[in-house]
Formats: C-alpha cells, structure tokens, sequence
C-alpha cells in the first residue's frame, strides 16, 4: 500500500472552531502532521460544545470538536507568555504551513503574524481564514456561522418565497466551502513551493466561496438583471421536481423528473395512468405550466409510500428519486455508504468507539483514513516537544512550571 | 478602515499550476473543478460531446434565450478552459481521446459507472497512455455499490445525503439553493486531485497513476454539522430548526427594506446581548430596559417562549423602522453580530467586497458581452487567482488542439467529415 499523498508536511494548526478546523482536518486525515495549538485558558470553544459522549460535558468528549479534529496532534501552548511564544515558533521553524482563522490582527499581537513569521520560516504557506478577509471596511465585523450564511447570499435564496429564508439549517460555508476552498488553495501553494521553494501568503474571507459557487445565481443579475428570488424546492423547467410526503412521521422523498421517459415511468409506478392520456403534460413545458396541480396530486398519492419502497420502485423504472434521509438513516440504514465504508469507528482515548467520516472520495491503493481519534486537550505537548523540538523532560518540566506549556 | 486593498499586478506573476495539464470532461458535478485549476493557471481543456455539454443546455441564459453558446452556468464554470468537441462514441474519437490524456496531468470525468469501459477508455487503459495520470471520477454514489447505478439529481443527492432533513421549515424541508450537493462533489474532487498530484510529484504515491472514485452523496454527507454526532453520541436524531438557537435575539428579523440576521443571545457572551438592549433604548425603545434584568443573562430563560416573544415585542418594531444596511453597519459599531440577509443585489452591491476587488469583469466572447461575475475566493500572494478568459464557444479550440496532437489538415478534415470531431 502506498503511503498517504501528505506524508512528511507538517501544519502549526492555530485554527479553532469551524472552517479553520476542517481545513487542516482534511490535511491530517491524508497524512500530514498537524499540530493543534490551544491552551487550557485559551481552548478550542467546539471543546465546550454539544454533543457530548452520553450527554456528559467535559472537553474532551465533544462530538462537534472530535469530527472536526481527527489525525491531529494537540499541544497546549500559552501563547499570552513569552515562553509559550518561543515556543510557537519553535514549531513554525518545523513546519510548511501555518494556519489560522482569527479576526485580522489577532496573531499579531501573539508576534506571530506574516512578516514576523516569515522570518523564523522563508518559505512557510501562512493561511489567513478571517470572517471577511484581512482587508476592508468591515473586516473586523463580528460573525458567526450562520451571519456567514446570510452575507453570502445562501440563506436568502432558500426557504420558500412567502415565508421566512431559511438557509440550509446548518452553517453550510463552515463545512463544504471554506474547508475545500481553503485546502485547494493550501495545495497548489505546496505544489508552487515544490517547484520553486517560494512560500506565500493566503488570504481567505470566509464570505467569498460561497459567493463564487453561486456565480450563476449573481450573474443572473449582473448580467441579465433578473432578480432571483426563492422557489422552495421548484427548479426551472423541472416538473414535477421536489420533496413529497412519504407514509410515518416526517418521511419524505424527493423526486426529479426531468425527461418523458422519466415522466411516463413515474406515472406507471405510481398507478396515475391518466397523466399519460394528456398530451399537454407530455412535454416539459405543459408539466411546468400546470406544475401546482400535478405535485400537489403527487404529494397525494405518495403519502400511501413508504420512501425507501418507492425509492427502489421509481428507480428500478429509471427515475431520479431518494428519501429524505435522517442522520439516523444514513449511520444505519442507507446502503450504499455502507458500501462505501462511509462511517469509520476510532476508539477515541476518552469518548471510547464513535464514529467519525471518512473523506468522501477514495484514492485507490491509498490506506484507509482518518488515521486517529481527535486528540485529548494537550495529549500530544510533551511528545512534540521531545520529539519535534528535542527539549529534554526536565526542561518540559520547567516550561511547564512557567506557565508556557499548560 | 485599513490601508487601501492592494490589486496585485498578476501579469508578471508566476502561476501556481502553469504547466499543469488538466482534461475536464464532466458536468455539473465537476466543471467547478476544472475551473479552479484553470483560475490558478493549469492549461484546462474541455471535452465536450458534439452537440456540447450538457451544462449548456441549463439556464439562467444571457439576454434570457435559450441557446447552447448563452448558457450562464456553463460560461461561468467554463471561463479559462479551451474546448474540444470530439465523439467519444466511436473509435476514431477514442484514439484521440487517448492521445489527449498521453500529454495530461489530470483527467477529470462524471460519466455513469461503467461507461468509460465500455468505450475502451477505463482506467487502467489510460493509465498505459499516461503512467502518472490522475484520474478523477465524479458520480452521484459513487462507481461501485446498490445505488452505483441510480439516477440522480441535486435534489436527490441532498435527500440521500441528509441534508435536505436539516434544511427548511417544521412543515416541510427545503432544498438549498443552487446546485449545492453538484458543486460540493466538485470541491472535494478538486482538493482530492491536488492532492493527488502532489502526492505524485513528492513520490510518495508511489509509482504510477492514481483513481480517485468521488460520490456526490457522500460529498453532501460531509456537511451536516453536528446531526451524525448528536445520533452516534446522544441518539438524538436533529431535525429542522434544531442547528439554530430558537433563542430570543437570535434569528430572522424584517426590516424596512429586506431581512437582517441577528445574534444577540445564544453566544458565550452577555455583552452582545447587553449592546443590542443599549442599541435599543438609545433609539427610542424605552420599554427594552426591562431586557438588563437578571434573568436575561440566563440561556435557559433565553430559550423561552416568553423571552422570545417579549424580545421580539420590542425588537421587531425597531428592525422594522431602519434599511437593512443602517442596521448593519450601526449594530457592528455597537460589536452586536448583525448582518443583512442579502440578496444577489446586496451583494454585488457590497462596499467590503468592492473595497476588495472581488468581482471582475470577464469578456464573453460568444456574445461579446462584458459580464460581472465573482472573483478569486482566495488570495495567494505569489501565485495570484487570475480570471481566464471567456468560456469558449463549442469546439473553438478543436483545430489547434488536435493540430498540437500532431494531426495534419487532411487527417483533421476528414475526422471532421466523419463527424468525429467538431
């Protein structure tokens, strides 16, 4: 087996929380060494966030911290004192990358911003991942997950039209863009510095990748000046296209008819032959025209479903459709990640066996990753310090007494 | 306010990935892909069947009509990238399909299981031509498996991903805007390449080519926050609604001209919640001093129906007197985190994003249009993001590209005749 394509780069990982933490998460899982930087004065705030292992609190049983921690190496540095400073930039010295996500200034006033950094490591990747970028008006403005999702743009334009945006209920820009866009970068920047031994600085706003993935939408205006407003689950010209209630609580499916083919396989299955006796609904453009009254007469006759039975009934027909799924389906239920190997179980030094997901793609002939359970609250200091650093224990020893390590 | 944004001067910079050469036959699930490393200066060749992507054929359309050479997706995704139209169907196409992929760093595909196989083109046959090729293939469940060969759609792939559960109203869930579970299959297929690439150039792949098998659905999985946690870790299974605060102060609010987000309560911090009341009193609402009471600092009482709907008694009112941008830009003075809900409008229209260049001006050369579109979602500072040019026109690049291969004039001619090419 090959070994992981990150194998001998190191990260002195100041992220904490979302975005920053799934970024170089997605580092670690694929071999590099990141070294997570916190302090018991100053820890990660996902430490103190639910779910806890059994609904007992305590820093180190957070569900929410260990997913987004897996492979990494924690060390507890105070960076407020001198020694905890020195010691930060002991570990930029042996590192490729310095990553973090703080407001703009924030690692300055630890001495650790770029320039200075640059001077303990030439060719360091230094990321930046504030809320709205290091420069500008509103640069310092205060933010969380879900203001990410209103300035971008994702929140107004889903929901329904005549009721309240809703987003997509979760801090979307925290999980999918910013971690993705923010390691894309990272790498071509190690590829760059492969070839010419120059390191650089990235500045990434935690706004402007979900903005850019919704380039067609902003087009729309920019270009057409149509002013895009949201359609719940309708997507042009798509009909019938949306979620439609399932037989039990809350049960749902959603379907996507986008061909005739699709259209008479859907009226087959579902026993509403006399759609197909209408030559106006045969097209496209006839379904769309009456689109009110075909998905309400579907959402009628899907309510007798069961979503996963008419999943496989439309789908062996050649029809797009999927049930709705809950996180307890896609753990247990749902076949095809279990195929896949989707959830790995890691034996997590406190929280014992949880589950943790895999990357969402697979390089064959790669060994299976994550590699490790989220680290323990400094489980790592005195490890890195003797093995990275070389400091003897005695000398740990009395770093530790200074308050420098914690 | 800070220095003035600096516009890096990008023509005589390097690239970051000058040299890296890139085939991008996909779709909607990886076309983002291929722009990415265009935009930071791969050489992106797209392939596209004869009667083009099917990107294409989805609107919004520039000037509204419908038409292969309007599609704004498609010139979107595609800026930078030069096109070949070529028929992978027949073994003439599949020749030069090879030939293409002899000279390629990446290949990026989204077709079904199973199809590059059956046109000779599978992976270990291109690996031959391309001994350190990375492969990337993007599917809606991946290439293997009980629903290997389900039919798809983004909506579907949020359902069987979960998220669509999360995302909504306690009556109905609603799918996230725009393409979300394609481009999220996208993303991760671009951070997989690169590493994947530069796992080959430090050697520790190992010798040879690499494949790289990409699922929609698991792709959306990755988002679902804390819903797999609170199952595995409480058995609590999150519905809708449950990720955010119902918190007074933490929400939705309508103002004058649109909607603002505000998170006066629910984060670690009184202070947010004691400058909102602040904010408040000072603007008239005299009856908010009752909200510096003790039991206001307390999240439990935050969290209930009586606290929400005495905030909102005096709170809604005030929202509703001022512009989403007045109570934005006052409330951040006041260190409240408040922000507008903003449309597309909002956002081309952003002082933060106008301070910092964020949007370019990209020239369409199929309608020669100048077109807004967004700009680089990261800053390197010594391989800058460029904007590439217009997306092309189908097949523009055919010629010059097969001519590169080495096919003459007669051998292009009579491809072309026998419609192999376009």
């Amino acid at each position: 087996m090959s070994p992981l394509p990150l194998e001998g780069i190191r990260v002195a990982d100041f992220t904490w929380i979302g975005a920053g933490s799934f970024t170089t998460k997605l580092l670690a899982d694929h071999g590099a060494d990141v070294v997570k930087i916190e302090s018991k004065e100053r820890m990660d705030s996902l430490r103190s966030s639910r779910p806890y292992k059994d609904g007992i609190p305590g820093i180190n049983r957070s569900g929410y911290f260990a997913d987004r921690n897996s492979s990494k190496r924690s060390i507890t540095l105070n960076l407020k004192t001198e020694g905890g400073q020195a010691l930060a930039r002991r570990l930029i010295g042996e590192s490729d990358v310095v990553a973090n996500n703080f407001t703009p200034g924030t690692m300055e006033k630890f001495g650790l911003g770029y320039e200075a950094v640059r001077k303990i490591k030439k060719d360091v990747i230094y990321i930046a991942m504030s809320m709205q970028g290091d420069t500008g008006p509103e640069s310092k403005y205060l933010g969380y997950g879900l203001t990410i999702g209103a300035l971008t743009g994702i929140q107004y334009l889903s929901g329904l039209p005549e009721r309240e945006p809703v987003g997509t209920g979760t801090n979307f820009a925290d999980h999918i863009p910013n971690p993705c866009h923010a390691a894309f970068a990272l790498l071509a920047a190690l590829h760059h510095r492969r070839r010419t031994g120059e390191g650089q600085y990235i500045d990434v706003a935690q706004t402007e990748p979900t903005i850019a993935l919704l380039g067609p939408t902003i087009m729309d205006f920019s270009v057409n000046g149509t002013v895009v407003e949201r359609t719940g689950n309708q997507r042009a010209p798509v009909c019938p296209h949306g979620v439609f209630p399932c037989s039990g609580s809350d049960r749902w499916i959603a379907i996507s008819v986008g061909t005739a083919r699709a259209w008479r396989s859907l009226a087959e299955v579902i026993g509403v032959t006399e759609w197909l006796q209408d030559p106006n609904l045969a097209t496209g453009a006839g379904r769309w025209q009456r689109r009110m009254e075909i998905e309400a007469h579907l959402a009628e006759v899907t309510k007798r479903w069961l979503a996963e039975e008419l999943m496989a009934r439309l789908q062996e027909a050649g029809v797009a459709a999927g049930a709705v799924n809950t996180a307890a389906d896609v753990v247990d239920r749902d076949p095809q990640l279990k195929h896949r190997g989707h959830w790995v179980t890691l034996n997590h030094p406190e929280m014992g066996p949880s589950i943790y997901n895999a990357p969402p793609f697979r390089i064959a002939g790669a060994p299976p990753v994550p590699r490790r359970p989220a680290p323990l609250l400094g489980q790592h200091t005195d490890e890195v310090c003797g093995k990275v650093f070389g400091i003897s224990e005695s000398e740990i020893e009395t770093l530790r007494r200074a308050g420098a390590l914690t | 306010m800070q220095g003035k944004a600096t516009q890096p001067e990008t023509a005589a910079r390097p690239a970051a990935l000058s040299g890296v050469r890139v085939i991008d036959m996909s779709g909607w699930s990886g076309q983002y892909c291929g722009k990415q490393f265009a935009d930071l200066g791969a050489d992106v060749i797209l392939v596209e069947p004869l009667d083009g992507s099917s990107v294409r054929r989805d609107g919004p359309f520039i000037g509204g009509s419908a038409s292969i050479e309007r599609s704004i997706p498609f010139a979107y995704y595609n800026a930078g990238k030069r096109s070949v139209a070529l028929d992978l169907n027949v073994t003439d196409g599949q020749q030069v399909f090879k030939h293409l992929v002899r000279g390629a760093d990446l290949l990026i595909e989204s077709e079904k299981p199973g199809l590059m196989a059956s046109r000779g083109l599978d992976f270990s046959t291109l690996a031959a031509e391309a001994p350190n090729l990375v492969m990337t293939s993007i599917t809606p469940f991946g290439q293997t498996g009980p629903y290997a060969h389900y039919e798809c759609d983004d909506i579907v792939a949020l359902a069987l991903g979960g998220l669509l559960y999360l995302g909504g109203y306690g009556d109905q869930p609603t799918a996230v805007h725009g393409n979300q579970a394609y481009l999220a299959a996208a993303q991760f297929a671009s951070v997989a390449s690169m590493m994947a690439l530069l796992g080959a150039s430090s050697g520790s792949a190992g010798n040879g080519a690499q494949h790289i098998d990409i699922s929609v659905q698991e792709c959306v999985v990755m988002g679902l926050e804390t819903a797999i946690q609170f199952y595995d870790l409480e058995r609590n299974v999150r519905t809708r609604g449950s990720g955010q605060l119902s918190m007074a102060g933490v929400g939705v609010y309508r103002c004058r001209d649109g909607e603002i987000y505000l998170m006066a309560g629910g984060i670690a911090s009184t202070r947010f919640w004691e400058n909102t009341v602040r904010w408040m009193m000072d603007g008239g609402v005299a009856d908010a001093a009752q909200l510096l009471e003790e039991k206001w600092q307390s999240h439990d009482y935050l969290a209930t129906p009586e606290a929400r709907e005495t905030f909102n008694s005096l709170f809604k009112p005030f929202a509703a007197r001022h512009d989403k941008l007045a109570l934005y830009e006052e409330g951040q003075a006041r260190r409240i985190p408040i922000c507008p809900v903003r449309t597309p409008k909002d956002i081309l229209e952003s002082r933060q994003l106008a301070f910092r260049n964020f949007f370019v001006t990209q020239h369409h050369p199929a309608t020669n249009r100048l077109m807004i579109v967004p700009g680089a979602p990261y800053r390197l500072s010594a391989t800058p993001w460029k904007a590439g040019s217009g997306a092309p026109r189908l097949g523009e690049h055919t010629n010059e590209i097969l001519e590169g291969l080495g096919y003459d004039a007669v051998t292009r001619a009579a491809l072309l005749k026998a419609k192999v090419i376009n």
